[in-house]
């Protein structure tokens, strides 16, 4: 028994153990001290809209119409977070955003998946520039898009319907798609595949069967990350749907702060806040996989 | 002839794997470009919406010569719009990241949490809260605060000037987070004997952040830097939603190239010249793209 905890006890333990009881510093008591009180600050700074808007959406009576200040509301209510979910088509917005982005993501994997998958393991000729063409178009910025895809779509009486936005936001996060899993296809060793093929299996079979499975974390990150953008899309929605009961959560909201925009600001900070609460939990799941994805894109080649 | 029929099955195989997808951006962003071409050459707008016809390079002489068009001046305050944002969030992460990275700092954790929030709040959202929750002139939080303690109101929409520094605020507050989370990851992979060895050699803290700092974390901050500059050059949510929204526009004249050529398409309905506006702000980013290329290419 002793021997063992003798053992445990390594020589870098022992120095971190001495670390954790470093003697009182008057120097870094004051340097801590004072980034503390400026990290405070910053925290402040980075919590107070939305500390505030969840106080205008708690203030009972209408929040907006009275000029003494406070941040903190003196009297609590549901009542704003009630009428957005009663008496606003809340429900029928969120259906529909769920509608749209889960047509979207699946539609963009039907899609993109075989596509990273072929630049990722094919030889072909033009394969690197088929890769620059795809990074140039994503320099798009797609809501200039907007007119010629409108006049397109109505060609096909696609103006006002799902399907025409899921295909709009397809064609717009594909790129992306892409490039993300084709990267994490390359990781993959093609050793598995190289077996699998010997015993026959056809390329399909082994995109189905090993390179999914073994790239579902990265599939799911991406997923998430064309789930975000196309949960926030509002400039689409609102021009080619018509009808406000067909919107999506984010048109729905945009719309609610542009009408009776005085009556409606503590439902909008209510249905806002509800909006962004799901996008909030992915982010904390994925951030450390969205940081290192996002400016690994920069230098992929 | 077996290879032969091997490699058409080959290429056969590659376009089953890649045209659905190029079908789908032929579409929905191949088409748009080619089309926005076209109309850049005719007249097309309301009046003309379909006897447009063909009037040559008038749409991009009017968006490139006449200065009281407006295009020059939202390129240039674009491009000024991006470099002060872009400047500003790099010097500040870096000094934030810097405090954070103290070493036997406690709640690390704790701040980079708080910093998550608002980089994940939908930017629409954000956009909305500030303009509507804290700009407002009369109601607004900032103004609350300020009548609190005994100042003048200020109209934080209302004027060119102000509202610059506004959206830049709220660019500020949106974006530099991510930043921060980015530099401070850096940080935290340098090893802390680089450290220690160059101030026994009697190297200053100060010094250190030039000398072993910014060099090894470039390769993180380099990538981070032209993301941040393409999406802050190509952003559109802030400016037209804080300033240009159909309807509720606040009489600040701000707009970026993006916002200039959407109005010109949805408001005043001049989609020859909007197009024309659009292939342009189409080749700067794509000049800016493959400049970054060769620069990475070169390194």
């Amino acid at each position: 028994m002793k021997d063992t905890r003798y053992v445990m006890r390594r020589p870098g333990q022992a120095a971190m153990m001495l670390k954790t009881k470093a003697p009182f510093n008057l120097k870094t008591f004051f340097l801590h001290g004072g980034i503390h009180l400026f990290m405070l600050l910053v925290c402040i700074t980075a919590m107070l809209p939305i500390i505030y808007t969840l106080g205008i959406a708690l203030k009972s009576g209408n929040g907006l119409i009275s000029t003494d200040f406070s941040l903190f509301p003196r009297m609590i209510t549901l009542e704003h977070f009630k009428t957005i979910l009663l008496e606003k088509p809340f429900v029928k917005w969120l259906i529909n955003s769920l509608v749209l982005t889960i047509g979207t993501v699946a539609f963009t994997f039907v899609l993109g998946i075989p596509a990273a998958y072929a630049y990722s393991r094919f030889n072909f000729k033009n394969k690197n520039t088929h890769l620059r063409v795809l990074l140039l178009l994503n320099a798009f910025p797609s809501i200039l898009a907007m007119v010629a895809i409108y006049i397109l779509f109505n060609h096909f009486n696609l103006i006002n319907s799902y399907w025409g936005l899921i295909l709009i936001y397809t064609g717009g996060m594909l790129i992306f798609a892409i490039w993300n899993l084709k990267g994490y296809f390359d990781s993959i060793p093609v050793q598995l595949e190289e077996a699998a093929m010997i015993d026959g299996a056809t390329k399909l079979y082994i995109l189905i069967k090993i390179i999914i499975p073994l790239a579902l974390p990265a599939i799911i990150v991406t997923g998430m990350m064309i789930f975000i953008s196309t949960w926030n899309e509002y400039i689409y929605a609102i021009n080619f749907l018509q009808n406000s009961k067909q919107y999506s959560l984010a048109a729905g909201l945009y719309s609610l702060q542009g009408t009776e925009y005085t009556r409606n600001w503590p439902v909008f900070a209510a249905g806002s806040l509800l909006a962004s609460a799901p996008i909030l939990v992915i982010y904390f799941v994925i951030q450390r996989y969205m940081i290192s994805g996002l400016t690994a894109g920069g230098v992929k080649e | 002839m077996r290879t032969k029929t091997n490699q058409s099955k080959k290429t056969l195989n590659l376009y089953l794997y890649i045209s659905p997808a190029w079908i789908m951006m032929g579409a929905i962003v191949i088409f748009p470009i080619l089309y926005l071409l076209y109309i850049s050459f005719t007249n097309m707008n309301i009046y003309h919406w379909t006897d447009y016809k063909l009037i040559g390079f008038h749409n991009y002489f009017k968006a490139l010569t006449r200065i009281e068009q407006g295009f020059l001046k939202a390129l240039f305050t674009t491009l000024i719009w991006t470099l002060s944002n872009v400047l500003v969030q790099v010097v500040l992460a870096l000094i934030i990241s810097l405090f954070l990275n103290v070493e036997g700092l406690i709640g690390k954790g704790f701040y980079k949490t708080i910093l998550i929030i608002p980089w994940a709040m939908p930017s629409y959202i954000s956009a909305l809260i500030w303009r509507n929750g804290l700009f407002h002139n009369d109601y607004g939080m900032l103004n609350g605060i300020l009548r609190a303690w005994g100042f003048q109101k200020v109209a934080w929409l209302n004027t060119d000037s102000m509202a610059f520094v506004s959206c830049m605020m709220v660019n500020l507050w949106m974006a530099l987070p991510f930043m921060i989370l980015v530099i401070f990851g850096g940080l935290q992979s340098i090893d802390r004997s680089y450290y220690e060895s160059a101030s026994l050699d009697g190297c200053s803290s100060f010094k250190a952040i030039f000398y072993i700092t910014l060099p090894l974390i470039r390769p993180i901050l380099i990538p981070a830097v032209v993301l941040t500059t393409f999406v802050t050059f190509k952003q559109f949510d802030i400016v037209y939603l804080m300033l240009q929204q159909t309807g509720l526009k606040t009489g600040a004249n701000i707009h970026t190239v993006i916002t200039y050529a959407y109005e010109n398409a949805f408001i005043t309905n001049n989609y020859g010249y909007s197009a024309a506006t659009s292939v342009i702000i189409f080749i700067i980013i794509v000049f800016l793209t493959l400049c970054n290329k060769k620069y990475i290419k070169a390194e």
